[in-house]
């Protein structure tokens, strides 16, 4: 479904990632996790075609991201929930399928919302909805959108710890029933855990000698459907000590 | 049965308290200390004027409104576009800009006589003064509004291939309303000094050319009349545009 091939992203000197390459089925929930500044939002966002690369190719159902954007394959959900102040939450939803030249679809939407949790919402402005509210507004945006691919950077990023655990439960069920291929970007080791088929570790500091590399790769070993129980367990202990050796042994 | 009180708003109460005083201690002043009336007429007095000929104040005040209005308009809609200009083009941004920034310096009324020699007394000239009084504000707020737009927004409609006029229509310049409306509000105040200068210097009718000649026949209440009918018409040009910010912008 996603392909990137020795990908590399520079800033003028600033060397962002250096030589990726990873393959992403159709369907797959990826994490990648690294700390700030590693170059993981860069992968993410050239994914998407919002960066070029330098050198290297991605691609997108074997399109260049370019072509998957005009279709509107893609689905961005950034920290930043993105919702435009002056829209209802359901003309929020509405509106990028619009912008990208869709008929929209009000009964979809309207689903949608009371999907995520958010009936009785539908007429309420940004500012009268709380931040997992509105990221889960812009995450109904994404699946309206009519995207195959959902491109998350950090999205519960600025979320408290509760509404995290919550919104990581609801993605995974939001998953299960519309079968996307999900790309999610995050700093938190638990979470990329908790929520990927398959977990990359993003390591590097931005600077020419240490530009974004995945330094390792692991297949999450937890039986699906997840829920909250899984946090407590041994074996997701396991996984998240395993990932965060590997994120501390290459610092 | 009850009896319903009625209180009026303390935001309204005070201020309007504050005005009567004022009136009062005007009142009082010129009786107590006996003031020739050429000199200061009671407020009752200025009253008398308006009230014995309204058709003059009126007629009068309608010459000013519609060099506001329509040299307000014209400068509204040319501040609008240069700026949009401005914007839209990076060269015209560096080679332009500065200059339109730093005209706030200059101060307008001094204009008002070099008009005169190359368009000579009339309506027009007047127009023309008004426009440029305006100009300068809505440009400057425009240009500063359309730069308002948040990157992660632009990346979202980006993320579809959005083309360039529907992001521009959808979210640049709403984004930029709130700047455009600061300049108009700006402007409005400088409309109403703008009428009245060009009414002394460049056209002879309306309330600016009354109150002119009304001094050269030491009528003080005269003036004042006419004063007084400028202040409530800047007052509900001002009250007009905020009207217009309140539907046309989200809060």
């Amino acid at each position: 479904m996603i392909s990137v091939e020795n990908l590399s992203v520079t800033y003028g000197d600033l060397r962002a990632l250096d030589d990726v390459s990873l393959d992403i089925d159709a369907g797959e929930f990826v994490t990648i996790v690294g700390p700030s500044g590693c170059g993981k939002t860069t992968l993410l966002r050239t994914i998407g075609g919002l960066e070029e690369p330098t050198t290297g190719r991605v691609s997108v159902d074997g399109d260049p991201p370019d072509a998957a954007q005009s279709d509107a394959r893609l689905g961005f959900v950034f920290q930043d929930h993105t919702l435009l102040p002056w829209k209802t939450a359901l003309e929020n939803v509405t509106f990028l399928r619009r912008m990208a030249g869709k008929d929209p679809d009000s009964a979809g939407a309207r689903d949608l919302l009371a999907t995520t949790g958010l009936d009785g919402f539908e007429e309420s402005r940004p500012a009268e909805l709380s931040g997992g509210m509105k990221q889960r507004v812009a995450i109904a945006r994404a699946i309206h959108l009519g995207a195959d691919v959902l491109l998350m950077d950090e999205p519960f990023g600025e979320l408290d710890e509760i509404t995290r655990d919550e919104m990581s439960v609801e993605i995974l069920s939001l998953w299960r029933e519309t079968r996307k291929t999900v790309v999610f970007v995050t700093h938190s080791v638990p979470e990329a855990v908790f929520l990927g088929d398959r977990c990359l570790v993003v390591s590097g500091s931005s600077s020419a000698a240490g530009a974004g590399r995945i330094v390792a790769e692991f297949d999450v070993d937890l039986s699906r459907p997840r829920d909250e129980s899984v946090f407590g367990s041994e074996a997701f202990g396991r996984q998240v000590a395993q990932v965060r050796s590997a994120l501390h042994s290459d610092a | 049965m009850s009896v319903v009180q009625r209180v009026p708003a303390p935001g309204v109460v005070l201020p309007l308290t504050g005005l009567a005083v004022a009136i009062g201690v005007w009142w009082m002043f010129t009786v107590v200390f006996a003031v020739p009336p050429f000199l200061l007429p009671s407020p009752a007095a200025v009253a008398a004027r308006l009230a014995g000929n309204p058709d003059l104040y009126l007629t009068n005040a309608l010459d000013t409104l519609w060099k506001i209005a329509v040299g307000g308009s014209v400068g509204v809609v040319a501040g609008f576009a240069l700026a949009l200009a401005v914007w839209a083009i990076p060269v015209l941004d560096r080679a332009v800009y500065p200059y339109l920034v730093a005209a706030r310096v200059l101060p307008k009324i001094a204009v008002a006589p070099i008009f005169l020699i190359y368009f000579g007394v009339g309506f027009d000239t007047a127009i023309l003064f008004v426009a440029v009084i305006v100009f300068f504000p809505v440009v400057v707020g425009t240009a500063a509004g359309l730069d308002r737009t948040p990157d992660a927004h632009l990346d979202l409609l980006r993320s579809v291939d959005a083309d360039p006029v529907r992001t521009f229509l959808a979210v640049r310049l709403p984004h930029a309303l709130p700047d455009v409306f600061a300049g108009v509000k700006q402007s409005v105040t400088l409309a109403v000094v703008g009428a009245v200068v060009a009414e002394w210097i460049l056209s002879n009718d309306g309330l600016g050319s009354l109150i002119l000649v009304a001094s050269e026949n030491v009528q003080v209440d005269v003036m004042l009349a006419a004063l007084a009918v400028l202040i409530a018409m800047g007052l509900l040009l001002y009250g007009g545009v905020t009207l217009c910010y309140r539907a046309v912008v989200w809060q």
